[in-house]
């Protein structure tokens, strides 16, 4: 499935990948475009996941600063004897040293191998090689990460480093060549010579030496050409390793991000249902810890067909759905879910259609452009198992016609092989669903802060945990207090009261 | 030879040779400096490119660099056929520029370099701390020449000025505009410490402060320009962080108030003489955050558009006007 960047938006994936912190370039590059396991792949899946897992122990051995309980909540993988978790650490602490100083050098190997790497090239190719050997030997005191191993490139290193000094540096040194040696004596002689000589003897001297330079080069592009077509033998080794790089380097990055936000590792259901206990979105959350207010965690238990929530405005909705979105995008892209525990199905394709359409949407209007990813989506995902969430659908058009739209949409996508979960004003739209959740809404009474940011007056009163309610169970009518918490003006009110 | 310019810059470390004008000997003089500071290990770059047999801009023959084994120069990776020292690549700066990335080289035989380092002063000091952590004794820098793009030079350690005939074909100009660019150079700290302490603290474009160091509201229009109508009457402290202009100077010079103005350093005092002199003559005062030092002005009596100056007149004149030590690079004992 492609990762668009609408979707990555929308649902907040975008934010949790700009917050890991791969170590290398490679890393760095796997983690813009994250692998995403489609159903079928539930073994490769799993043992990303205990790799994340194997990470997260690591990190918090290494860290040592997390609560016991905390840790276990995280991990479902065999856990590592005390002894055995100290060495790891350390050995960790060499790997994550090694990370940040590669360089990227993909691009060097992409040439016709008669093109010799100039001498800055081999430098690179040598430093690789130096730093990939110290990161092996610190990786392979670690617990071993599944699928994940390093061809050897020993061969390739004596190549560059044929004194075996290890030294952070390249020249093409006398031994590549058996008449470097001495051309470069001779040439160094002259130059003493040149040093002690007046202004005026200078000039044949230095034309000489000139001569040596010109074969000195040229010896040195024959040591090159040769290294270049020995090195690129090695070409597929090295693009494995730069491959291994990048994933361990991302795995170790996904657990340092389920360690900083407390995420949890997703199990995976073998049938339909989805649970989602403990649910927030780390992205709001934020904002909310910001303004000094608490993120409710969500309870969500979905079954295939349809589900749909209703509730209050300004009650949650679309937040329970992008936080859905988020966990099932993460869990399928190998990461931990933001939740406290979570079980979750694999979808060949998971869909977010926001009623608020953005600019530029060629020509469409909020419904049109509503029906137009819905019919979209139904045709690419045709015979496919698949996940839709939808914000408030048909909400753009005339009630009526809208509630029947919504209506038939639910029915039709409960004979589909699916799940959604849709939001709506709409009464009977519940009705036809699989289930039905209303956001328990503005509850609480709560008298004398009229002074108040409106926002803050509104929070307060939310309860915005998700109740199971019984379908056909009608739409609350929260509008006028949503309004008059709002602070609407009083003559407007008026009116729209005396309308109800 | 006799060693002119190594005691004029002690132990000093970079070393920025800085040109009025294109053709002022800066090359000249930093070659001098190689030679006479012998075996001492150093270090070399340049701001931006620099170090070609002849030069791009106006034609006429440039000296090369040429180098002794055990230098360490850094340059940008297309500049490497140009220099046919034998070469040890030693790291990459991560500075890139037009010519590719900057990487630090250690020569393993002498020979000539070619020399296209970092073209923004700000990335300098990484690149000297690089220098000194491969074992250079000392980092000289080929800076920037144009009194408008002094830039290269609002490094720490100190600089040689070079001047010459290039300038101007009038030899009194020349060392009137040296010796303004000398006062420049010789603008000092405002004395308070607490004044100080403000102004190096300072991280907006720019701050308006009493001469004990308070801050005081800067009145600002819709687009974030001060409103000078509306500056106290009373003595003031004003930080600009850009560059300070003609126009900033007479805007300050019309205020008719008395006015310290603080510059981020030298270099970025870009006004001509009359705007500084009608600025200092209606009571203000100008000052840097950080001081610059010039250690010595190197002259060229030899310009490379036909007129040349008479070089014992062209000296005198120049020591005349200036305090600092003032030699003629090319002559003199070579």
């Amino acid at each position: 499935m492609e990762l668009s960047y609408e979707l990555r938006e929308n649902s907040g994936l975008q934010w949790v990948l700009e917050r890991l912190s791969p170590m290398s370039p490679f890393g760095k590059a796997a983690g813009r475009e994250p692998r995403w396991y489609a159903p079928g792949e539930e073994d490769a899946l799993n043992e990303e996941l205990d790799n994340v897992s194997l990470g997260l122990e690591l990190w918090n051995a290494a860290g040592g600063g997390m609560a016991a309980e905390e840790e276990c909540a995280c991990c479902a993988a065999p856990r590592l004897d005390p002894a055995c978790l100290q060495d790891a650490a350390a050995a960790l602490r060499g790997v994550t040293r090694c990370l940040p100083l590669f360089h990227d050098i993909r691009g060097s190997f992409d040439r016709d191998p008669g093109n010799p790497f100039d001498l800055v090239e081999l430098f690179e190719i040598k430093h690789f090689l130096v730093t990939l050997e110290q990161l092996t030997q610190a990786y392979t005191a670690l617990p071993p990460f599944q699928g994940l191993s390093f061809p050897p490139m020993a061969q390739a290193l004596v190549l560059v480093d044929p004194e075996g000094r290890r030294l952070p540096a390249f020249a093409v040194v006398n031994a590549y060549h058996p008449e470097l040696a001495p051309l470069r004596a001779e040439k160094t002689a002259l130059e003493k010579a040149i040093r002690a000589a007046g202004e005026g003897e200078k000039p044949p001297l230095l034309e000489r030496r000139r001569e040596l330079a010109v074969r000195e080069d040229r010896l040195e592009l024959e040591v090159r050409a040769e290294l270049t077509r020995k090195l690129m033998a090695y070409r597929e080794d090295f693009l494995a390793n730069m491959d291994a790089l990048g994933r361990l380097d991302l795995l170790l990055a996904k657990a340092r991000l389920a360690k900083r936000y407390q995420c949890v590792r997703p199990v995976l259901s073998n049938g339909t249902a989805l649970t989602l206990h403990g649910l927030r979105h780390p992205q709001v959350a934020g904002e909310l810890s910001d303004r000094g207010e608490e993120f409710t965690q969500l309870d969500l238990d979905l079954d295939a067909g349809c589900t749909v929530i209703t509730g209050a405005n300004m009650g949650g909705k679309t937040v329970s759905l992008r936080s859905t979105v988020l966990s099932l995008l993460l869990c399928q892209c190998g990461f931990f879910v933001f939740a406290r525990s979570a079980r979750l199905p694999l979808f060949h394709e998971v869909a977010l259609i926001l009623a608020d359409s953005g600019p530029g949407t060629g020509g469409l209007s909020s419904f049109g452009r509503e029906v137009h990813l819905l019919d979209r989506l139904l045709e690419r995902t045709r015979g496919r198992r698949f996940f839709l969430a939808l914000d408030e659908f048909a909400r753009g058009t005339n009630p009526q016609e809208g509630a029947a739209l919504a209506r038939a949409l639910v029915h039709y996508l409960g004979t589909l092989d699916c799940m959604a979960l849709m939001t709506t004003h709409y009464d009977g739209v519940s009705d036809v669903a699989g289930a039905h959740y209303q956001v328990a809404g503005l509850v609480r009474e709560i008298e004398g802060d009229e002074g108040e940011d409106p926002r803050r007056r509104i929070a307060r009163r939310m309860d915005y945990r998700l109740l199971s309610a019984a379908p056909g169970a009608p739409c609350p009518r929260d509008a006028l207090r949503v309004c008059r918490l709002l602070k609407l003006n009083p003559a407007l009110m008026e009116l729209f009261q005396a309308d109800l | 030879m006799k060693k002119l310019l190594a005691p004029l810059v002690g132990d000093a470390s970079p070393v920025t040779v800085i040109g009025l004008c294109k053709n002022a000997g800066k090359t000249t003089a930093m070659r001098r400096l190689m030679v006479e500071l012998g075996e001492e290990c150093l270090g070399l770059t340049s701001v931006g490119r620099d170090g070609e047999a002849t030069d791009l801009v106006t034609g006429t023959e440039k000296p090369d660099l040429y180098i002794k084994a055990g230098d360490l120069f850094a340059t940008a990776r297309g500049m490497m056929h140009l220099c046919d020292v034998t070469m040890e690549v030693c790291a990459l700066t991560g500075v890139m520029t037009p010519l590719g990335e900057v990487a630090v080289f250690r020569a393993l035989s002498d020979g000539y370099i070619q020399l296209a380092g970092p073209s923004a002063a700000g990335q300098l000091p990484a690149l000297a701390q690089q220098f000194a952590q491969l074992g250079a004794a000392r980092v000289i820098i080929d800076g920037a020449a144009g009194r408008k793009s002094l830039a290269g030079a609002g490094v720490a350690g100190t600089a040689l000025l070079c001047t010459g005939a290039s300038l101007d074909r009038d030899m009194e100009l020349v060392v009137a505009e040296t010796a303004h660019t000398c006062r420049l150079f010789a603008c000092k700290r405002p004395e308070n410490p607490a004044l100080c302490a403000a102004l190096d603290g300072c991280a907006g474009r720019f701050a308006l402060f009493r001469p004990d160091g308070t801050a005081l509201e800067l009145p600002v229009d819709e687009s974030g320009a001060p409103r000078w109508n509306k500056f106290p009457r009373e003595e003031c402290v004003f930080w600009a962080a850009g560059g300070i202009t003609d126009p900033l100077l007479k805007t300050l010079a019309r205020r008719g108030a008395p006015l310290t103005l603080v510059a981020a350093d030298a270099t970025h005092i870009l006004a001509g003489r009359s705007a500084l002199d009608l600025f200092t003559r209606t009571g203000g005062t100008l000052r840097v955050r950080r001081e610059l030092s010039i250690a010595a002005v190197g002259a060229n009596p030899w310009s490379a558009y036909g007129w040349h100056f008479d070089p014992e007149k062209f000296i005198t004149a120049l020591r005349r006007a200036l305090s600092l030590p003032v030699v003629n690079v090319k002559e003199e004992g070579l």
